[in-house]
């Protein structure tokens, strides 16, 4: 559709007899695709076909065009409303199919299996999870406990060394010992007992002292190769912002009492105490929603982080999901800056 | 060669008058009925896959870039047609200073040569009524560059109905950084006495007006000099921002200065601080109370927010949040882009086509699909949802 422009190759800035294009003839290329002179323009190159007619104000014509504009506003969003509906059922399908197809039946090998084909495992995962407001606050809490502890289990048995959750109000967070109970238990329901691979866990959120279990196997110093040790930082909106937030506080309150200038604030000096304060980049993070919605994610350490969401997913945590996820980021090209 | 032949076939047919013609008037109506809906104000987009969409059709890296500003002149007319005030894109990263030098400087002379075009095309910017403003660290652009940068920013600085932000030698963490260090300077500048300048309000004068409000008939009988009307009206304002610092209302337009010194007032509790709000803080101005700072307690996201890139005004107000980031070439990261913007409740859509490819046909999806979630929403259809 844009045929005149490209044929005359404006980008090349040379039209086709290999001439530079002046800035008149360039405009005349573009003309088609401008809106219409505004009025308080004046009107200089219109002048010569309008000097004949008598002038009046359009009236009828911009109200039908408006009509005809609400008109096929209604027909497209129509058609696109059932396009809509015919796509979230056809990827509702599809994640019950892969449900189904891909279930792990808690069983750490059968996880190992479904990830050893590929070149990389994240070493530091990101998972968003949402308290869903529909029913009690009792029961949805107990549902955003499930779903840590089946994550947990999940990265355990793939051998992701980090992993973080994040969610928004801070709930889980609040409940950090009663977290790791469940997390213990669901370890064990996977690993068994006193399995030699049953992975170590700690559990810590930032600005909060670290929860050290008290039955916590210390020898895994010893024998580190058999059981694998995973780190869960717990995150809410609070490590984001506000944190930048915080540290700017501080920065001000050392520059005014003469201990910083401002120009030693570098992109590094920052990176380095949001790293110790709340925790590194991820290098994937786990959308369980519709779509990209970041939701208060902290925004310092998304930068490079690859995202994965299943578009449509209304089924909340999947296995599925969070083994698309690990496929994708295995075949993602690498690349650094854009 | 089948594939070349086509594409060389459709050209030639889309280049036929009449059928020009249609296209031009289906695109128009699209873009009109478009308008009947709710329309994003703040849209961002990665241009992403012109290197790529360049490989895979063996051109030149540049010549890439060239077809992607092609794409993105087509785009900014969709946009702005369709009523989205602001358009930010991600023109050069700082990363990209990384690459091969041969391309830093083409895509150097290709941002000169189309900063250049777009001085000699500043109509068509005023026809969108669109301004262009830089965000980045300008201080890694070569000079003359620069000077271009400056020329077109300068000339369409009069535009106020859109706003074109191209984000140059850009990284958002550089962007949260400079706002770091903005707001840090700003709480600790003090001004000791001597170098302030001179204002045209005397304390006692002040306290006699508050007097004279006090005790209306003391007023009567006072002439009140012709030239101290204004500084009555002003003294108004002092006298309650003394009192209860939140209900003031200033008529001044630097509200963003005002609010965040504001609480700073409450808590020196030196007598010239509600006097010296009275006089017109200029931007430049610092205010000072002697020897004291702004307290660093009121430091907020507002703060931060305003120091950013995009803080900063445009003429008819703040920048509307971002509503929508579209990033082409299926690449699921944001690259440091808009951290600080988009990680509250800006929609992020990853389309798998390329930069050059990307036209209206590409972008209507998009925008349909946030019309339809923006109108559920309303509707209330998603209102348990949404509230949380």
């Amino acid at each position: 559709m844009m045929g005149g422009l490209r044929n005359a190759g404006p980008h090349a800035d040379i039209d086709k007899y290999g001439r530079r294009l002046s800035a008149t003839e360039r405009e005349k290329l573009l003309k088609p695709y401008l809106p219409p002179v505004t009025i308080k323009e004046p009107p200089s190159e219109h002048t010569n076909d309008r000097s004949g007619s008598f002038h009046h104000r359009p009236r009828v014509r911009p109200a039908i065009r408006q009509l005809v504009y609400s008109l096929v506003f209604t027909v497209v969003h129509l058609f696109f409303s059932i396009y809509i509906r015919v796509r979230q059922l056809y990827h509702t399908i599809v994640g019950r199919i892969l449900t189904a197809v891909h279930y792990h039946h808690r069983t750490p090998e059968l996880i190992r299996r479904d990830v050893k084909s590929l070149s990389k495992i994240p070493k530091h995962l990101s998972v968003m999870l949402e308290l869903s407001p529909e029913g009690g606050k009792k029961d949805s809490l107990e549902t955003l406990l499930n779903d840590a502890c089946e994550i947990t289990a999940w990265s355990a048995s793939a051998g992701v060394p980090t992993l973080s959750i994040y969610e928004r109000t801070g709930v889980l967070k609040a409940s950090l010992p009663n977290l790791h109970r469940h997390i213990s238990r669901t370890l064990t329901a996977y690993f068994g007992p006193n399995s030699p691979m049953r992975p170590t866990v700690s559990l810590r959120a930032p600005n909060m002292p670290s929860y050290s279990p008290p039955y916590s196997p210390e020898t895994n110093s010893n024998d580190a190769s058999s059981a694998p040790h995973l780190n869960i930082i717990l995150i809410d909106a609070t490590d984001g912002r506000q944190t930048l937030v915080d540290l700017t506080k501080t920065l001000a309150e050392m520059s005014q009492h003469g201990k910083l200038s401002p120009a030693d604030i570098s992109n590094d000096l920052i990176d380095a105490e949001i790293n110790e304060s709340v925790m590194g980049e991820p290098d994937l993070l786990i959308l369980f929603g519709d779509r990209i919605v970041l939701d208060g994610y902290p925004p310092w350490q998304v930068r490079l982080t690859e995202i994965f969401y299943a578009q449509d997913n209304t089924g909340g945590v999947g296995y599925h999901i969070f083994l698309r996820a690990l496929y994708k980021y295995a075949r993602a090209e690498i690349r650094f800056g854009r | 060669m089948a594939s070349a032949y086509s594409t060389h076939m459709s050209r030639w047919l889309s280049s036929l008058p009449p059928v020009e013609f249609i296209i031009q008037q289906l695109r128009e109506t699209l873009i009109g009925s478009l308008k009947c809906g709710p329309i994003p104000q703040h849209v961002a987009f990665v241009m992403d896959g012109n290197r790529r969409y360049a490989r895979n059709h063996k051109l030149e890296t540049v010549e890439g870039h060239h077809l992607g500003f092609e794409a993105l002149a087509k785009i900014l007319e969709v946009c702005y047609k369709s009523g989205v005030r602001v358009v930010t894109i991600f023109a050069f990263s700082i990363e990209n200073f990384k690459r091969s030098k041969y391309e830093v400087d083409g895509l150097m002379d290709m941002a000169k040569t189309k900063l250049v075009q777009m001085s000699e095309h500043g109509e068509l910017f005023d026809r969108y009524g669109a301004s262009v403003r830089i965000l980045g660290d300008l201080s890694l652009v070569r000079e003359d560059v620069l000077e271009q940068v400056n020329r077109a920013v300068e000339m369409t600085q009069h535009n106020d109905q859109a706003v074109l932000n191209v984000c140059f030698p850009y990284t958002s963490r550089e962007e949260i950084t400079h706002s770091i260090r903005e707001t840090v300077k700003e709480y600790s500048t003090t001004t000791t006495k001597s170098d302030t300048p001179k204002r045209p309000f005397s304390e006692s004068h002040i306290q006699r007006t508050i007097r004279n409000h006090q005790l209306p008939s003391v007023a009567e009988e006072e002439p009140v000099p012709k030239d101290s009307l204004l500084s009555l009206s002003n003294a108004d304002g002092a006298v309650f921002s003394s009192d209860v610092d939140s209900t003031t209302e200033f008529s001044e337009p630097d509200i963003d200065g005002s609010s965040t010194r504001q609480p700073a007032s409450s808590h020196t509790s030196h007598s010239p601080s509600p006097v010296l709000r009275a006089t017109k803080p200029t931007t430049s101005k610092k205010p000072d109370a002697s020897d004291t700072f702004l307290d660093p307690e009121t430091i907020s996201a507002a703060t931060l927010t305003k120091n950013t890139y995009t803080g900063a005004p445009p003429p008819d107000g703040t920048c509307p949040p971002l509503d929508l980031l579209v990033r082409t070439s299926g690449v699921q990261r944001l690259s440091d882009f808009m951290l600080w913007q988009c990680h509250e409740n800006t929609e992020i859509r990853i389309l798998d086509c390329l930069w050059p490819e990307f036209g209206l046909m590409q972008f209507l999806p998009v925008l349909l699909e946030w019309q339809w979630r923006q109108r559920r929403v309303a509707s209330g259809e998603d209102a348990g949802l949404k509230m949380h």
